[in-house]
This record gives C-alpha cells, structure tokens and sequence, in this order.
C-alpha cells in the first residue's frame, strides 16, 4: 500500500525540478504539476507503481497565460488515490511527448486533442485525425475558446472514410455505420483472410453531438446534470452523479448522508436494468431471442419502478448538484424490495437456462480472447476487464456515494472470452439486487437536498469517477467564472474498451464478430459524448491488428 | 386526410426500419422495447426489419449529426414507394437540447421529410404503438388540436403601471 505522501516523496526524489509543484486539496487526489519534457518518464513511472491509465485532458488556458494544459490521470486502484500528472505547451508550438507507445490506451485522447485543440505529439504511433471529418477545415479547433460552440463549417459531399490499408491478401468487409448488428451508427472495416479475421479499422464519433462545449459555453452548473443524463440512454444516472460529485468535490462541500443513499440506490436500479438489457442484447445477437424476450420482460418491473419513482422510465432526472430531487418514501420502498425479489427469482431461472445450454457455451467460450496482460496493457475496465481476471471495481477501490458501507462481492473471472462477460455480468446483477436491500435498510434519516453556502471558486480541478454498468465513468472539472465549468470532460468506459476491440477480433470467425463488439456492451453516444467535433466522413481508425501486435510484443520483451 | 390515405397505401403488416442518427440510445431502446411481451407489436403485424429496402416506414431517432446525414439521406431514398417517416423522441423532432451545436444539423426534418413525430425523452413504449397505430387509422385520435394566437404586449397597460409609479414617486417627495 502506498500512501500519497510516498508518491510524493518518490517522484520528488526521483526527478526533482521536473516536479514543479503539488496540490492536494482533496485526501485521495493528487495532482502535480510537472515539466512537459518529462510526461512520458513520469507517466511510466506512475504505472510501475501499480497505476492504470484513465483519461487526458486537455485544455484552452489562452486567455490567462497563453498556453494550452494536459493532463494525464491516473488511478493507483490498490491505494485508492487518483494520481493527475499536470503540464503545459506555449500556444504557438503546442508539442508533448506522447504517452501512447508505453500506454496504448492513451492513444485516443491524445488524437482527440489533436483535432480538438491543434497539439502536437511527437511519437505517436498513428497521428491520424480521430473525432473531426476530413472536410473539416485544417486550423479551425473547436475546443478553443475563441470557436463559438454553434460554427458549423460547410459539409463537402462525398468524402470517404480514410482508413488503413487491408493487410496482405485480405479482404475488407465494411460493416456499419447502420448495421443490424450495431444499434448506433459506427463504422468498422474487418479485415478478413477467408472468414478469419486478421484486424479491424474503426471509424466512429458518429454520435459526436458538441456536448461538453456546449456545456462550457452556455450552461450553469445546475443545468449541467440533464444534459449529462441525456450523453447515455442507459446510464444516466450514472453521469449525472459524477459530474455532480465532481461539483461538490471542486466546492469543498458535502451532500446529506440521505441523499448518498437515494444516489447508491438509482446508481444499481440502472445496473439492474442495463445488464438485463444487456443479457436480452447479447441473445439476441447469437440469435437466442428467448433470452431476449424473458430478460426484457423481467427488466420491464425495474423501469415502471423508475418511472414511479422519478417520473420518467429512464433518464431520470433525479440527480442534481447538491443532492437527488425526490425521496424515496416507505410505500415505495416495499415496493422495490417486493419488485427486487421477483427479479432475483426470475433470473435464477434465466441463469439456470444459459448455463445449461449447450448452444450459448460454443459461442461464447474461447471467442474475443485477450489475456488478463493485454487487457492491463489496455487499461480495459468494467466487465470486460472483469471477464479477463483483472480484479478491479471502482465502488470498491474508490468509494463513492454510500458503497463504503455497502458490503458485495466483485465477481472476477479468468476465462478470458465473450462467455467470461456474460457469467459476471448476471453475477453483479444479483450483487446490485444485495446493495440495493442494504441501502434500502440503513438509509439514515435527513435532508435530500443540501444549498451550497458559497460560490465555487474559480480554477478547482476535480476527478471522479463511477462504476457504470458498463466499467468505470470518469469525470474531470475544472470549474470557471460565470457559474459554469471552465472545462469538463467526460470519459465512458466504451472509450478504453472500444481500443482493445481489434486485439479482441484477432483470429476470431467473423460470424463472432457481433457478439464480440456486443460484450464490451457498446455504448457509442457515451464514447462520442461530448468534445467530439466534426464529423462527415471521417478518418479515425484504430490500430490495426500489425501495429497491435508489433506494440504487445514489444511490451512483452520489456517485461511488463 | 393523411390516415386515410395511409389506410389504403399499407393495408397489411408494416414494416419498420430503426435508423439511429445519432441518439443517445434512450429512444433506441424504447423502441426495441416494443418488441418485447409486454407491448408486443406484432399482434398489429409490425416488426423491425433490418434492411431499409425491406421496409415500408423508418423510424428516426436521434439529432441528425453531420456524419450521419447523407447516411439518413442514403437510407431514406433505399425504402420503397409508399413510405412513412417518424420522428422518434425530442432530438428527432428539432434537435433535443444540441440543436445547435456544431456538430448537430437539429432534427430529422433537416435530412429527410418527416410525417409523424413522437415527442418525448425519450417517449414511452406505448407513445410509440399509439402514434404508429394513430398513423395507420388503426385508433381515434383523443386530442384536438390547439389554435394558439399571438397575443400583443399591452402597451396601454405598461404606461400606466409607470404613470402609476411615477406618481408615487412624486407623492414620496411631495410627503418629505
């Protein structure tokens, strides 16, 4: 166990002026602020310290000093302390080290900024455009201040998606972006060698709607929480109560323990119900639609429950800075508890009638096969990574809301396939069903809603992150002037698990290839959220299955 | 007047395209939802098809995004005469609440005509059967429509209320 004071001490000692300076204004969080020539040692030094990669941010600081900021975040999950590596570029050569050849996963967030903010990162593997359309204008960044949130760039017809070469003697099957299989617009281009697949190129942020500079620009703090309901359908909930949490955390300021509870409470209604859906989803796409009928139909009490409660089937509406919107009164909680025991009989059943078929085990089990490595070198969270034998849960590891008092298993498996996520996917669902009785019985009595006494200062950073039910939310904010965040970004867990998708497809049959991208539980309007710019034709893709390949076995040689 | 004619132009099974132009997937599941036992629409001889050549009516949800829009476009034009249009949900209707953002064109009718909406974020299940049968001259519509006029602010009545004030504010300095 390390203490954050010894993070400290290591990365003092070890690179001294390179570490300009630490901020700790809140116990588990630490963030330092470092010498942009030194983010790519220091950020390797943090992962051997047992750290996973969450997320970079970037943004505009023109205005105040002329430069543009990143910052790495990074989670120590067995210390409990989020670690934010803090740096900055002159705005006329905005040039970082990148991260991406020691920590893949970055590879995203740092091509995002590319497009977003005009950086510059030398050694990148792949520096292609990822979120803004070819026909987008070259110099034009909408992350930047001076861009108002509304300019739209006349579109160009005709643009075709720029994606990779097909390996060798492949052929390349396009698949999306409106393909039965894919219920949100996404393209990807398959690579096949008779019917193996041999890489995959993806071009996505097709659901990119300009969220979080939509939010930067014109909305306040208290607006925020429905529009960050409104990135994903499903979970909700979930972004809402971060992006709260990371308000309150940016204030200095407590909520009531009541209201903590109600929160805990929506947050596993959602995963009931999302990994029904899920189960119903994943049936489906092997075409086992009994499995999907029963897990919707069973779903079906959980969101007129919701809607009782809240006043909408989902999109709550419940979550708010400062506390949840309605209580939860003694009717209605038997009621829960009365709709929560049929559930948990009903999935017994549906448990029992997918271990015992036959069919379902030959096609779940040994396809979109990734070792527990991979899967670390990755940063894969939630689930899939669950599936793969990496022990992390950030209720658990972080805790948040009222999980510190919650007792519950996290299920963890190593079988390393499609078949893993769909055993510890309905394993949590009977784990949520637990908290939700817990919570349900030790709610304290108080307030649900709590007034801030001041306003919020200017220039706060706050990281938060939340166990989704598809892996882990994180939130960064930096609060602003004018009652409104001067930066926010989001990052689902479809962003991190979508990269490992290639390593996934690698060697697999490409009749697997749906339920493969169906086990990550995609979720594309989360992954495209908010930044996300342009869009028409896109270019994006992800490393290929070579490039994968050339990195993994890199790393392997390095030893890590 | 349209009822009718849809009546006559789909008098058996409908067949239903879902084009997700860049919702969050709340309407998406919504209407998959339907699909399900509880609301099943199959009894009215509707079912999802996967292909928009198979399809008879296409159901919009989501504010159309610059990437998806020659998309929606492309799909529109591949269903066969005589074909419906719904707008599933609020992005749908006129862009939710991005409808100007940059990167959103604000609402199916931007990309394609649209002939029905169903409002709501996202609108129930059984909003979504209501409309497709209300469309199909299946049920009554239960709701009127409402004229609403333009009323002018009343001038008069804004000069007085400041006469009014200005006359105590002499009052109060006459009293002093």
């Amino acid at each position: 166990m390390l203490t954050i004071e010894e993070v400290k001490t290591r990365l003092k000692n070890k690179y001294q002026s390179a570490v300009k300076k630490f901020e700790q204004p809140y116990g588990t969080r630490l963030y330092a602020d470092i010498d942009k020539s030194k983010v790519r040692e220091i950020s390797n030094e943090i992962i051997g310290m047992g750290g996973r990669y969450l997320v970079s941010v970037g943004y505009d600081n023109i205005a105040r000093d002329k430069t543009l900021g990143l910052i790495h975040a990074f989670s120590l999950d067995r210390d409990d302390i989020f670690v934010c590596l803090r740096t900055a570029a002159p705005v006329d050569n905005p040039t970082f080290d990148s991260i991406t050849p020691d920590i893949p996963n970055a590879g995203w967030s740092e091509r995002e900024y590319m497009d977003l903010l005009g950086m510059k990162f030398s050694g990148h593997p792949k520096p292609k455009r990822l979120i803004l359309a070819d026909d987008w204008p070259e110099g034009v960044y909408p992350l930047r201040k001076e861009v108002p949130w509304n300019l739209m760039p006349p579109p160009a017809e005709n643009v075709a998606y720029q994606l990779d070469e097909a390996p060798e003697g492949c052929t390349t099957i396009p698949v999306g972006p409106f393909h039965p299989t894919l219920h949100e617009p996404a393209h990807f281009a398959v690579y096949v060698d008779g019917e193996t697949i041999k890489g995959c190129d993806y071009r996505g942020f097709m659901v990119h709607r300009g969220l979080e500079k939509l939010c930067q620009t014109q909305l306040t703090y208290n607006e925020i929480p429905f529009v960050a309901e409104r990135i994903c359908g499903i979970c909700g909930s979930v972004h809402a109560t971060s992006y709260s949490q990371a308000v309150e955390m940016a204030a200095g300021f407590r909520i009531s323990r009541r209201a903590e509870f109600i929160r805990t409470i929506m947050l596993e209604i959602e995963r009931v119900h999302s990994h029904l859906l899920w189960l119903g989803v994943a049936g489906h796409l092997i075409g086992f639609d009994t499995i999907f009928m029963q897990a919707w139909r069973v779903r079906e009490a959980i969101m007129w429950f919701g809607e009782k409660l809240t006043g909408n089937r989902k999109t709550y509406g419940m979550i708010v800075v400062g506390g949840v919107r309605r209580d939860i009164s003694p009717e209605l909680k038997d009621e829960l508890l009365g709709i929560l025991k049929t559930i948990e009989k009903e999935l017994v059943t549906i448990h029992k009638a997918i271990v015992g078929d036959s069919s379902i085990h030959r096609r779940t089990k040994g396809v979109g096969r990734i070792t527990t490595d991979e899967t670390r070198l990755w940063s894969l969270v939630g689930p899939v990574a669950r599936a793969r034998g990496v022990d992390i849960d950030t209720r658990r590891d972080h805790p948040y809301a009222a999980y510190d008092e919650m007792r519950f298993d996290v299920p963890v498996v190593d079988s390393c396939d499609v078949w893993g996520t769909v055993v510890v996917r309905i394993l949590e669902t009977f784990e949520a069903i637990k908290i939700i009785r817990q919570a349900l019985d030790t709610m304290p009595a108080g307030p649900t809603m709590t007034e801030f006494a001041e306003d919020i200062k200017p220039y706060q950073h706050a990281i938060t992150a939340v166990e989704a039910p598809r892996g882990e939310v994180v939130h960064y904010l930096i609060s602003g002037e004018e009652n409104r965040p001067e930066r926010w970004r989001v990052r689902a867990p479809t962003y991190p698990n979508l990269q490992g998708v290639p390593a996934m497809l690698l060697g697999d049959q490409f009749a697997d290839l749906p339920i493969i991208i169906g086990s990550i539980d995609p979720c594309f309007s989360c992954t495209d959220r908010v930044v996300k710019v342009d869009i028409r034709s896109g270019r994006i893709s992800n490393l290929t299955g070579g490039e994968l390949e050339t990195i993994s076995r890199a790393k392997k040689l390095a030893g890590r | 007047m349209l009822a009718k004619l849809c009546k006559k132009a789909f008098p058996r099974s409908l067949w239903a395209y879902h084009c997700n132009a860049g919702a969050c997937n709340g309407c998406d599941i919504e209407i998959l939802n339907v699909l399900t036992p509880y609301y099943d629409i199959e009894r009215f001889g509707m079912k999802l098809v996967a292909s928009p050549r198979h399809a008879d009516v296409m159901l919009i949800s989501g504010a159309v995004t610059r990437p998806t829009f020659p998309l929606v476009k492309k799909a529109y034009e591949a269903i066969p005469e005589p074909k419906l249009v719904f707008g599933i949900g609020s992005c749908a209707a006129g862009g939710g609440c991005w409808f100007d953002c940059y990167n959103v064109t604000g609402g199916a009718d931007k990309a394609v005509p649209v002939n029905y909406i169903i409002p709501g974020c996202p609108p129930r299940p059984e909003a979504i059967i209501y409309g497709v049968a209300l469309a199909l001259g299946l049920v009554e519509k239960k709701a009127s429509p409402v004229e609403l006029k333009q009323v002018e602010f009343p001038v008069d009545m804004y000069l007085k209320n400041k006469a009014y004030e200005e006359r105590d504010v002499i009052y109060q300095v006459l009293n002093r």
